[in-house]
C-alpha cells in the first residue's frame, strides 16, 4: 500500500470538470511532482490534498487514512505557497510558531522547535525580523521552515520557486532536494517548470486539462513518453516532432523524411516498435530528442541503431556547454545537439547522426505513442 | 498629462512665461486657500474677543485684548435651551455615542469585508450589492421607519426592564443613536473593507487554515493586524460623519439630557435671551469641531495612504 493514494478524484465547479478522475500514488519518502501548463488542474489537485478545496468524487488517503473530509489542520500536512504567504505582522519566529501556537503547544516547546528548524535552514539570525525585511530567498527559507516545524506526514509545495530569480531558483532547488534527502519526508510538489520536475522528482505526473497524461519516474517520462503532449512538454530544448512516412524495403522498416527541393532521407530502423508495421506507407510523427541527433563523432558509441544523413544547417546556437544546430526536416525546424567545439557552419550541408534506438513514434490521429 | 505638456510649453514660452505661469498658479491657489480659511479665521478671532469689541470693531481685526472667557463660558455656563450649564455635558454625550458607534460599525464592516472576500458563499455579490445600497439611501427617507423601529425597541426595553430588572439600554436615546449610526454606517464600512480585503492575499488565509487557525482567529490574528490603513480611513470617515450628524441626532435625541453636541450647539445659537453672544457661540462651535480636527491631525497621513492602498501594490 502506498503512502499517498489518490483514487478517481474528480472536482467540478458547477458543470465544469476541473479534475477528471485522477489516480496517483506515492511511496513513503517519495517526491511526487505535478507538472503541466497553467490551467491543467495541478494546483487544484494540490489544494484538494491540502483540504483547501473540496472534492466532488473519489478518495484521498495518507498512510492508510482517508482524509477527504478532514479540515486542513487535521490532515497532518504542511504547505509552502507560491507567494510564501508569510504573515506580515509577525516576526519570522512568530510565523514559524503560529501553527504550534494554534494547536496550544507550550511556549518553551515552541522555542525549542523554532531553534531546531532555524538551525537546519540557517535562518537563526533572522528570527526577530519581519517578512518585509527579508530577501526573496530568505522568505522562501522561512516558508519552508514553517512547514518543516510541523514535522508532518506530507509536504505540499505550490510552485515555491517561481518568484525567485534564475540563479536563486537553482540554489533553492538543490536545497529542497538536499532537504528531501536528509529528512526523508514525503513531498508533493507543483510546478510548471519541467526542469524542476525532472531534477527533483522520484515520480512525475504530467497533467493536462484535468487529466494525468502520464505518471512515472522521470526517466520513464523522458525516454518513453506516452503521447505527443508529454514528449513535447518534457525536455529542453523540446523533442523534435517531425511528420514522416514509414517506408518498407522487404527486410525492414525505414523512416522517410521529406526535405525541401531534395530527395527524401530514408533512415533504416533496426528494431522498430511492433506496432509500427501497421503504419507502413502511412504518415506518423517521428520524435527524436536533440541529444539523439548529433554530429557523427559525438554520437553515442554503443547505440545499436545509428543512421547518418546529410542535413542543411540553417542556424547555429552556441550555448557554451553545447552547440545547437537547426536544420529543416519534414517541413519543421529540427534541433540537433552537437559538441560545444563541433566545427560547423550555418548554410553548409553536414552529416548528422540519428540515434534511432532513442527515437519514438506517434500516431498522428490519436497522438498516442506507437508501441 | 502634465508630464507631457510641460516641456512643450517651456520650448514655446521660455523662462519669462514660465515665471508668469507660476505666479498665476500660486496666486490663485493662495487666493482660494485664503477664501477657504476665512470663516475659520473669523470664528477663531471672534471667539477670543469681548462682546464690546465685537459690537464696535471690525470682524476681521485681531482681538485687541485676547480673552479665554468666551471659551470657558461656552464650556461651562452658556444656556442650552433652558438649562445653563454649558455644552460640556453634551460634548460627553457625543463622545459616548460616537466612540461605540464608530468602533462597532468599523469592526462589523471589517468582519463583513472578510466574509465577502475570503469566505465567499453563493450569492455573495448580491449581498454586497444590497449592502452597497445602504450608501445611497437618503437620510430623510429612513427617519420615520427608523422612529417606528426605535419605538418598538423602546417598548421591548420596557418589557425587559419589567421582566429582568434591566433594559439592556433599549430605549435609551444614546443607545438608539448608536444603533442608527451603526446600521447606517455598515454600508460604507463594508464597502471600504471589502475593497481592501479584495486585494488581500488569499494564500495567507489558506496558510493560516493549514496552521489550524479558526475563522475568528484568522480574522483577529491575520486580517485585523494587516488592516491598519483601511482601519484608520474607516474610523476617520465614520467619526466625522457621526460626530457631525445633526438630522438623526435632532430626530431621535433632540431634547433632554442626552442630546449630542451638534443639537446642543444649534440650541445654544438659537437661545435668545437678550444679546446674541457671538464670541460664546463661536467658541462653542470651535469646541464642537475640535474632535474631528484632532482625528484628522492625528490620523490624517494614514487617511491619504489608506485611500491609495491597493491602487499600487507596494
Amino acid at each position: 500500500m502506498a503512502f499517498l493514494e489518490i483514487d478517481g478524484l474528480k472536482k467540478r465547479f458547477g458543470t465544469v470538470e476541473i479534475l477528471k478522475g485522477i489516480d496517483v500514488d506515492l511511496e513513503k519518502g517519495g517526491f511526487l511532482v505535478l507538472v503541466g501548463p497553467s490551467g491543467c488542474g495541478k494546483s487544484t489537485l494540490l489544494n484538494t490534498i491540502a483540504g483547501l478545496e473540496t472534492i466532488t468524487e473519489g478518495e484521498i488517503r495518507v498512510d492508510g487514512r482517508t482524509i477527504n473530509n478532514l479540515h486542513p489542520s487535521k490532515r497532518d500536512i504542511a504547505m509552502v505557497f507560491q507567494s510564501y504567504a508569510l504573515y506580515p505582522n509577525m516576526t519570522v519566529a512568530g510565523n514559524i510558531a503560529f501553527g504550534m501556537e494554534m494547536r496550544g503547544v507550550p511556549a518553551a516547546e515552541r522555542q525549542k522547535a523554532i531553534d531546531k528548524v532555524a538551525k537546519v535552514l540557517q535562518i537563526g539570525h533572522l528570527l526577530q525580523r519581519k517578512p518585509s525585511q527579508l530577501s526573496g530567498g530568505q522568505r522562501q527559507r522561512v516558508a519552508m521552515g514553517r512547514a518543516l516545524v510541523r514535522d508532518p506526514k506530507l509536504f505540499l509545495f505550490d510552485e515555491p520557486l517561481s518568484n525567485l530569480d534564475a540563479k536563486l531558483r537553482v540554489d533553492m532547488r538543490i536545497e529542497i532536494k538536499r532537504l528531501h534527502a536528509t529528512t526523508g519526508t514525503t513531498i508533493v510538489y507543483v510546478t510548471h517548470d519541467q526542469i524542476e520536475a525532472m531534477t527533483l522528482a522520484t515520480k512525475i505526473a504530467v497533467m493536462r486539462d484535468g487529466e494525468v497524461q502520464q505518471f512515472g519516474t522521470p526517466a520513464e517520462i523522458y525516454n518513453n513518453p506516452t503521447n505527443i503532449f508529454v514528449a513535447d512538454f518534457m525536455g529542453s530544448p523540446a523533442m523534435n516532432l517531425v511528420p514522416v512516412t514509414i517506408g518498407g524495403n522487404g527486410s525492414g522498416l525505414s523512416v522517410v523524411l521529406q526535405r525541401d527541393g531534395r530527395e527524401p532521407i530514408s533512415l533504416p530502423l533496426a528494431n522498430p516498435p511492433a506496432g509500427l508495421s501497421a503504419f507502413q506507407g502511412k504518415p506518423v510523427i517521428f520524435g527524436v530528442r536533440p541529444e539523439a541527433l548529433t554530429d557523427p563523432e559525438g554520437a553515442e558509441r554503443n547505440a545499436s541503431n545509428i543512421a547518418t544523413a546529410d542535413c542543411h544547417i540553417e542556424v547555429i546556437e552556441p550555448a557554451g556547454s553545447d552547440t545547437f544546430a537547426v536544420t529543416n526536416l519534414g517541413g519543421k525546424a529540427v534541433v540537433a545537439r552537437l559538441r560545444a567545439d563541433a566545427k560547423i557552419q550555418p548554410g553548409t550541408v553536414t552529416p548528422l547522426a540519428f540515434n534511432l534506438t532513442k527515437a519514438v513514434f506517434f500516431d498522428p490521429a490519436t497522438e498516442n505513442r506507437i508501441l | 498629462m502634465s508630464v507631457v505638456t510641460t516641456p512643450v510649453r517651456q520650448d514655446i514660452g521660455g523662462t519669462g512665461a514660465k515665471t508668469l505661469n507660476r505666479i498665476v498658479i500660486y496666486g490663485l491657489l493662495a487666493l482660494f486657500a485664503l477664501f477657504y480659511l476665512m470663516p475659520l479665521f473669523v470664528m477663531l478671532v471672534t471667539s477670543f474677543k469681548t462682546m464690546d469689541e465685537i459690537q464696535n470693531g471690525n470682524m476681521l481685526a485681531l482681538p485687541r485684548a485676547p480673552t479665554l472667557e468666551p471659551w470657558f463660558k461656552a464650556w461651562g455656563e452658556t444656556c442650552v435651551g433652558l438649562t445653563c450649564a454649558g455644552i460640556k455635558g453634551y460634548f460627553w454625550n457625543s463622545i459616548k455615542m460616537v466612540v461605540p458607534a464608530v468602533l462597532i460599525s468599523t469592526l462589523l464592516g471589517a468582519l463583513n469585508g472578510y466574509v465577502l472576500t475570503k469566505w465567499r458563499f453563493r450569492g455573495h455579490t448580491l449581498v454586497f450589492g444590497l449592502m452597497l445600497f445602504a450608501c445611497f439611501i437618503p437620510f430623510q427617507s429612513v427617519l420615520l421607519p427608523m422612529a417606528t423601529i426605535l419605538g418598538s425597541l423602546g417598548r421591548f426595553g420596557v418589557t425587559l426592564q419589567n421582566a429582568t430588572g434591566f433594559s439592556f439600554g433599549l430605549g435609551n436615546p444614546t443607545v438608539n443613536l448608536v444603533f442608527v449610526h451603526v446600521v447606517y454606517g455598515l454600508g460604507f464600512t463594508t464597502l471600504f473593507f471589502r475593497n481592501y480585503y479584495e486585494a488581500f492575499p488569499t494564500e495567507l488565509i489558506k496558510a493560516a487554515q493549514v496552521d489550524g487557525a479558526s475563522f475568528f482567529q484568522i480574522f483577529r490574528r491575520i486580517m485585523l493586524p494587516n488592516s491598519m490603513p483601511i482601519f484608520v480611513v474607516t474610523v476617520i470617515y465614520q467619526f466625522t460623519n457621526i460626530w457631525n450628524d445633526f438630522l438623526f441626532a435632532s430626530a431621535y435625541a433632540g431634547t433632554g439630557d442626552s442630546m449630542p453636541m451638534t443639537v446642543a450647539l444649534n440650541n445654544v445659537v438659537n437661545t435668545s435671551t437678550g444679546v446674541v453672544e457671538y464670541n460664546v457661540n463661536m467658541a462653542a462651535a470651535m469646541i464642537a469641531a475640535l474632535p474631528t480636527l484632532l482625528v484628522y491631525v492625528v490620523a490624517g497621513r494614514y487617511f491619504v495612504r489608506g485611500l491609495m492602498a491597493g491602487a499600487v501594490k507596494g
